[in-house]
């Protein structure tokens, strides 16, 4: 018991940073800029906690940036298209991707380590195609202006403002984004330590062993798979809010990538390992760029030493003494 | 204790990085010189066009500062060129324009695609920054928008053009569109097809298409060249694959045109295609030697000196800074407040040191988006001889 | 209908070379090797160098490319994932690793060559025209011909050489191969220095066709593992099949399709993936590579 309310001491202490603390600081310093680097990373850390999770049940996952896409195609076409408010369309991108993703993982989860890395690799780009093709994604010339989000209300009280009535629309992105990135971290933990996480957690050890005690598998990663794309339909559709466009090309083989090396660099083992991952990569590569062109030699080359001297991710180093002991 | 400590420890080590990051980045002090923005991408497959662009203008501040600085309003600026690397990525062209937000930067170059130019643009608005794609949706820079300058001419005015000068000197009747599998090249390839129906060509291919990282051509190109068409048109193509595309149709032995609306390289064409390329039609800025100046002949040289190879996309690369500090010039207030630059470049007008003649520098743009947003680029319609670029004709935007 | 068939076989050609040190880099580390396409690109830019710049024979800038090659090849086994494949809990930490060593050749070349397209004088002019039925220069033929001699040259080299048979050892079963007194370290430096000179070769091979340019290693990279995919991971036989598939696919799909125009490769992508979900081992893989 005193274990759990240290966690939940901790994570209230971190939302209070993210949500209070950050905000405050940049006002004061005007650092305005820093609230969108932020939001991406609080974003592209949801999208690669999906990835991380069909990690956590062994499968090497790089076709998330398929599900971003299409989650920010679903809520911009119903936004643009159908006048949907933006706050309704964000869970429904969220559940449409979950659900193209149980039709897709059907087959496809059968499959294990490189296989299923380069099928959902392909499915990157079949997705990037797809969306170059149909008619209703305004194929080449992406879809753009997209207004920005309207008021949420529920029975006549306002919860969310108007964001276009806002003095600064990038804080309100910011604070929508990282209360996601909390909701869903939050959620993720006490799936993965829960019953269901112990199941998931036998499949990445051992699928053969699981299956003969009478676990049923399949199921056990499609649903794995379905939250996983949830995330990054999550992900891409708020994206699609913020910059106010969609092209096919907002989501590519490069993101799925960068997703999968995100969760790579946090470690493996660490649930809160993306958000580290995302930042540190995210980061690392926006203070670069005061080296001009030699921004992506020192990039990889710290990645490099990154990974030599600490392959099992930057959350590791902290296990090195316990490991010992 | 193990996963509690995790959880832990690791949300501490998060914040802590978190704050710490915030405060490095608040150590950045205020510089006296003008700095002028650059987004676009600089690595990848499409390095080319970034990085002819950021050389463009890091070579002619550079002279600017040899020569003492730019006098605006009273005051000399040393000109400092921030870029950033934005990978093609239109998220990180946000990023990159935020960057230039908080470096109080006014006035970007780039970014280089469609996809960027559309991303970027609700932070430039918000900033006060005005900034010069090279992208061509029209959205950009028709009203509500007003921030974007179309940095290049167009290939819907280009396009055009250069039909209609083909089809009254060189008789083409017939025309096939080949472009990559992307916004822009298809976005392009559209807006080509349907100049060329308007004017009355045949238009005997417009949907062939190839993935950006095709390196073997033939097979995109043999259904193409079956069809014999007069003019072969590469949509938006790259300048590293233009060579490419030309070998393979004239490997194939196809005989007729070839053109495209996108500024080219004459070293890239020549090491990649050879005598194949000659003939080709391509569009550049003050590029060939007829209508070049004395300045532009030593930009080049400071360019080639600086960076050791010259690209001659940069003919078209080396106005938007030019314009940028120009308008300065005529208006100081705009060096803080973009509506004044707005204001200014309505009536802009000076003498284009980088061409002979009485050109003159102009913002232009009324009838392709009813304001005038886009810089007036001297529309140089080239081909491709042995080597180098030949002028076949020079028309004006408007 | 001849020259489609004829760009297949020679796309299929170029594609399997490149697919070869690919896949026997993944069948002796189960690495899979995202710097694949950046190794092509350096060995291309060595023979631009060479030939194209110093002037010296092609044959002689081949030879350097695949020096060089295999020399950084056996220096990134050695000093890269050997110690992180020791050292690391899951074997995925290598793709890691192998992504940082792609972002870190692209940057080296970027800087090194420039970022534009490179090319060099052709090698033998001239076109073969049977009356326009088939059009090929002579120096596609040529390349195509050398192309599918180094495949056969490999495959003799794996199955007749002590060193190939090692190779094929411990490819099966790297415990066993050891327990019958490979030496594992050694062979692994020496099968990952061969997939690295493959790549450069090729690369240098196709600077005379197609050239070369800086950012073109990562496309290079995945269409490589497509070809792998559908041949079966970590099988000779089946990268050669995939490398030409795919080649005949795109020839063929470009033709057949071209008047639905942007389709061609969604066709082909998303019957991948049909393909691989029924059957997830390639067309010669062993299951679960």
């Amino acid at each position: 018991m005193k274990r759990q309310t240290i966690g939940i001491v901790a994570t209230l202490l971190f939302s209070l940073i993210v949500v209070f603390f950050i905000p405050w600081l940049l006002d004061l310093t005007g650092r305005n800029d820093l609230y969108f680097t932020l939001t991406s990373v609080a974003l592209l850390s949801i999208a690669s906690a999906g990835v991380w999770l069909t990690f956590f049940i062994g499968r090497i996952n790089m076709g998330q940036a398929a599900y971003a896409l299409m989650g920010g195609y679903i809520s911009t076409i119903l936004v643009v298209n159908y006048g949907l408010s933006f706050w309704l369309t964000l869970p429904l991108a969220g559940f449409f991707c979950a659900l193209v993703s149980v039709l897709i993982g059907l087959p496809i989860l059968r499959l294990r380590g490189v296989y299923f890395a380069m099928t959902t690799l392909v499915l990157t780009e079949v997705s990037k195609l797809l969306a170059l093709a149909l008619p209703i994604t305004g194929g080449a010339s992406g879809i753009i202006n997209i207004p920005l989000p309207k008021a949420l209300k529920i029975l006549g009280i306002t919860l969310i403002p108007d964001f276009t009535t806002l003095a600064n629309v990038k804080r309100a992105f910011y604070l929508l984004s990282v209360i996601l990135m909390i909701l869903c971290f939050a959620l993720l933990y006490r799936l993965v330590h829960s019953r269901l996480g112990q199941l998931w957690r036998s499949l990445q050890q051992n699928e053969e062993l699981a299956s003969s005690i009478g676990v049923n598998i399949s199921y056990l990663r499609l649903i794995a798979y379905a939250i996983s794309s949830f995330f990054g339909g999550l992900g891409g559709a708020v994206f699609a809010a913020i910059t106010q466009s969609m092209y096919p090309s907002n989501f590519t083989v490069n993101d799925s990538v960068n997703f999968m090396l995100n969760c790579f660099l946090g470690g493996l083992n660490y649930v809160f390992g993306p958000i580290l991952g995302t930042f540190v990569l995210y980061f690392g590569w926006d203070w670069l760029f005061r080296m001009g062109k030699y921004q992506l030699l020192i990039f990889s080359s710290v990645l490099i030493v990154l990974m030599l001297f600490l392959p099992n991710g930057l959350l590791s180093l902290r296990f090195r003494r316990k490991s010992q002991a | 204790m193990d996963k509690l400590g995790q959880l832990v420890k690791s949300l501490g080590l998060i914040s802590g990085l978190l704050s710490l990051s915030l405060f490095i980045s608040l150590s950045l002090a205020q510089n006296p010189e003008l700095k002028i923005g650059f987004v676009g991408v600089t690595s990848g497959p499409a390095a080319a066009w970034g990085t002819s662009n950021l050389r463009s203008m890091e070579t002619r501040a550079a002279w600017l500062n040899e020569l003492g600085g730019v006098d605006i309003g009273g005051t000399t600026y040393d000109i400092k060129i921030v870029s950033f690397d934005d990978q093609k990525d239109p998220k990180r062209a946000i990023a990159g324009m935020e960057k230039m937000a908080a470096e109080g930067i006014h006035y970007v170059v780039g970014p280089n695609v469609d996809d960027g130019a559309a991303a970027v643009r609700p932070v430039a608005e918000a900033n006060g920054i005005m900034y010069f794609p090279y992208a061509f949706p029209k959205e950009l820079y028709t009203m509500p928008a007003s921030n974007a300058v179309l940095g290049m001419v167009a290939n819907y005015q280009s396009g055009p053009a250069i039909y209609e000068y083909l089809m009254e000197n060189k008789g083409v009747e017939t025309v096939a569109f080949v472009a990559a599998n992307e916004s822009d090249p298809l976005s392009q390839r559209d807006s080509g097809v349907a100049a060329a129906e308007a004017l009355g060509l045949t238009v005997l291919a417009s949907k062939d298409t190839y993935q950006n990282d095709t390196r073997d051509f033939t097979p995109v190109l043999t259904p193409i060249v079956k069809l014999q068409p007069d003019l072969l048109v590469l949509s938006g193509v790259a300048p590293g694959n233009a060579p490419l595309l030309i070998r393979a149709a004239r490997e194939l032995g196809y005989t007729g045109l070839i053109s495209t609306e996108t500024a080219q390289d004459a070293q890239v064409l020549m090491e990649g295609a050879g005598d194949l390329a000659n003939g080709f039609i391509s569009v550049g800025g003050a590029s060939t030697p007829e209508i070049r100046s004395e300045v532009m002949e030593e930009f080049i040289q400071r360019y080639t000196d600086m960076f050791g190879e010259y690209n001659d996309e940069s003919n078209t690369k080396v106005y938007a800074l030019e314009y940028i500090l120009e308008t300065l010039k005529a208006n100081p207030a705009a060096l803080d407040d973009v509506e004044e630059f707005k204001a200014t470049m309505d009536t802009f007008s000076v003498p284009n040191i980088y061409m002979k003649g009485d050109a003159v520098l102009e913002f232009v743009g009324m009838t392709s988006f009813g304001q005038k947003r886009q810089i007036a680029v001297p529309l140089v319609v080239n081909e491709y001889q042995n080597g180098e670029f030949v002028t076949l004709f020079v028309a004006k935007v408007d | 209908m001849i020259q489609v068939l004829a760009n297949g076989l020679y796309l299929g050609g170029q594609y399997a070379l490149i697919a070869l040190g690919l896949t026997l880099i993944f069948a002796l580390m189960n690495v899979l090797n995202f710097a694949h396409g950046q190794m092509y690109v350096l060995g291309g830019f060595i023979t631009y160098t060479v030939y194209g710049r110093l002037g010296l024979p092609f044959i002689v800038a081949l030879l350097a490319s695949a020096i060089t090659l295999a020399l950084l090849g056996a220096a990134i086994e050695r000093f890269l994932f050997r110690p992180v494949i020791r050292r690391s809990f899951r074997e995925e930490s290598t793709m890691l690793l192998a992504a940082a060593i792609a972002f870190f050749l692209d940057a080296i070349i970027l800087l090194l060559f420039g970022e534009k397209q490179r090319g060099v004088p052709k090698i033998i002019n001239g076109v073969l025209n049977l009356n326009f039925q088939l059009v090929m220069p002579y120096d596609r033929i040529l390349i195509g011909v050398v192309a599918i001699i180094l495949i056969l040259a490999f495959i003799l080299y794996m199955q007749r050489s002590k060193t190939g048979r090692a190779l094929r050892a411990l490819a099966q079963d790297r415990v066993a191969a050891q327990l019958m007194g490979v030496q594992v370290d050694r062979y692994s430096m020496i099968g990952f220095a061969i997939g690295a000179m493959l790549a450069g070769i090729v690369g240098g091979l196709l600077v005379s066709i197609t050239g070369v340019s800086s950012g073109i290693g990562g496309p290079i990279s995945i269409k490589a593992f497509m070809m792998v995919m559908i041949g079966g991971a970590g099988v000779i036989s089946g990268a050669i099949a995939g490398g030409f598939i795919l080649g005949m696919l795109e020839s063929v799909g470009l033709s057949v399709l071209h008047s639905y125009g942007d389709i061609t490769y969604l066709v082909i992508f998303a019957s991948l993936m049909v393909f691989l979900s029924i059957r997830p081992q390639g067309l010669m893989g062993k299951p679960w590579g």
